[in-house]
């Protein structure tokens, strides 16, 4: 009952701004239209906030301006006196264990809360994580795809120098073939020319030679047996004055 | 015989080599190596042949008329050009490559195209953490639950969990 009044009042109060600060209380205004949101509005990170567990902060905002700080305790503590002296709450067996069940459950949860909710979080942003690191993964593989395509396009542009390449290599042979005719042509002229010289020469050459050899063997044929005496004994009377005349300059 | 003027055109060999991909490698290193031995032949033969001295050979040579004779004929020779046959081939190969080229170059643009819808539709989806499982369904149509096939939970093969 009192807690209806207190969400029927709460939808009042978010426009009060009387909100703590870390608050993610996105307006889910939800069905307030006939057309579905989507995407959906995201959910607010952390509960609303309340006090000692139990009663929502804005109860307590509710009734800051009439009665302070203090009023609802006030009001807690009034009503939890009139239940109990009226008997409307009465005492028994249940109040005992409604006590220590509670007083263990408020240990457990204050003790491993903490942890667990870790522990849940990870669990959540683990799936997370594995599916952003396919969408990364296809992110990057997509950027380098279009990229190699646009390489490829690039080369292919280049095909012209191939075929420049084959052309010139064409020409290149053709001339050389060309050159090497020409080459070939005066080489062989040359040959001949140089061949008639060369026979020209040879010729004469020989020619020279048997005149020599004819001359010289006529000479030494006309040398007659008598002549070659008086010549060799010349010559050894030369010799011996030339060797005289050599002793006498040793001498002097 | 008057000597030709080459018309050969100048290749950017550097440019070249970029262009090639790495597959093509071997076949463009053989064409360089094929077309610097073709252009170094033609830079070792000299243009035009040695001038004959044909006034030394006709004060050298003694048999009268020869010389007159082989200059006659020397200078009416005519070495006609080789036949160009494979020009026109390489032509007919390069439109073909233009060809083939603009086929492959529209298959690329196409492909392109793709890869950049693909690109946008995950950079613009919505994040992680404000999807539902039909969002996600809808953003990669492979995490789609086959209840068809797989009428009982988990709705996949126990292998694939």
């Amino acid at each position: 009952m009192l807690s209806r009044l207190v969400f029927v009042s709460a939808n009042g109060l978010k426009s009060s701004g009387a909100l703590g600060a870390g608050l993610v209380q996105a307006s889910r205004c939800l069905h307030t239209s006939s057309q579905s949101l989507a995407p959906v509005p995201p959910l607010p990170e952390k509960p609303g906030k309340v006090r000692h567990g139990l009663i929502p902060e804005e109860f307590f905002q509710l009734l800051y301006p009439k009665t302070g700080v203090t009023g609802p305790y006030m009001l807690g503590t009034g009503l939890a006196i009139y239940m109990l002296s009226k008997e409307i709450y009465i005492i028994n067996s249940s109040t005992l264990v409604a006590l220590t069940v509670g007083s263990f459950f408020i240990y457990g949860v204050k003790k491993f809360g903490p942890s667990f909710a870790e522990f849940a979080d990870k669990l959540n942003e683990e799936k997370v994580a594995k599916v952003q690191e396919v969408k990364d993964l296809a992110v990057t593989g997509l950027a380098q795809a279009i990229d190699s395509e646009k390489k490829e396009q690039w080369r292919v542009e280049g095909r012209s120098l191939l075929f420049d390449a084959k052309r010139n290599n064409v020409t290149a042979l053709l001339e050389t073939n060309h050159r090497e005719r020409l080459h070939m042509v005066t080489n062989e002229v040359k040959k001949r020319l140089d061949y008639q010289i060369a026979l020209q020469n040879l010729h004469r050459q020989m020619e020279q030679e048997h005149m020599v050899n004819w001359v010289e063997k006529s000479v030494i044929s006309s040398i007659t047996p008598q002549q070659e005496k008086e010549s060799i004994a010349k010559c050894i009377t030369d010799l011996k004055a030339l060797a005289r005349n050599t002793q006498a300059k040793a001498t002097a | 015989m008057a000597a030709r003027r080459v018309a050969l055109k100048a290749i950017d060999w550097v440019a070249f080599a970029e262009r090639v991909p790495p597959n093509q490698r071997g076949m463009f290193n053989a064409l360089k190596t094929r077309s610097d031995a073709i252009a170094a032949k033609l830079a070792s033969l000299p243009e035009a042949p040695a001038a004959i001295d044909w006034s030394y050979y006709r004060s050298a040579v003694a048999r009268i008329g020869m010389v007159d004779e082989f200059e006659k004929k020397f200078k009416a020779l005519q070495i006609p050009a080789p036949v160009d046959t494979q020009t026109s081939t390489i032509d007919a190969q390069e439109a073909e490559a233009t060809k083939s080229a603009l086929v492959y170059t529209e298959a690329c643009k196409a492909r392109i195209a793709q890869y950049e819808k693909e690109l946008d539709k995950l950079k613009n989806m919505i994040p992680f953490d404000e999807m539902t499982i039909e969002d996600l369904n809808d953003t990669f149509p492979e995490t789609k639950l086959d209840k068809v096939k797989y009428p009982y939970w988990p709705h996949k093969p126990i292998a694939d969990l």
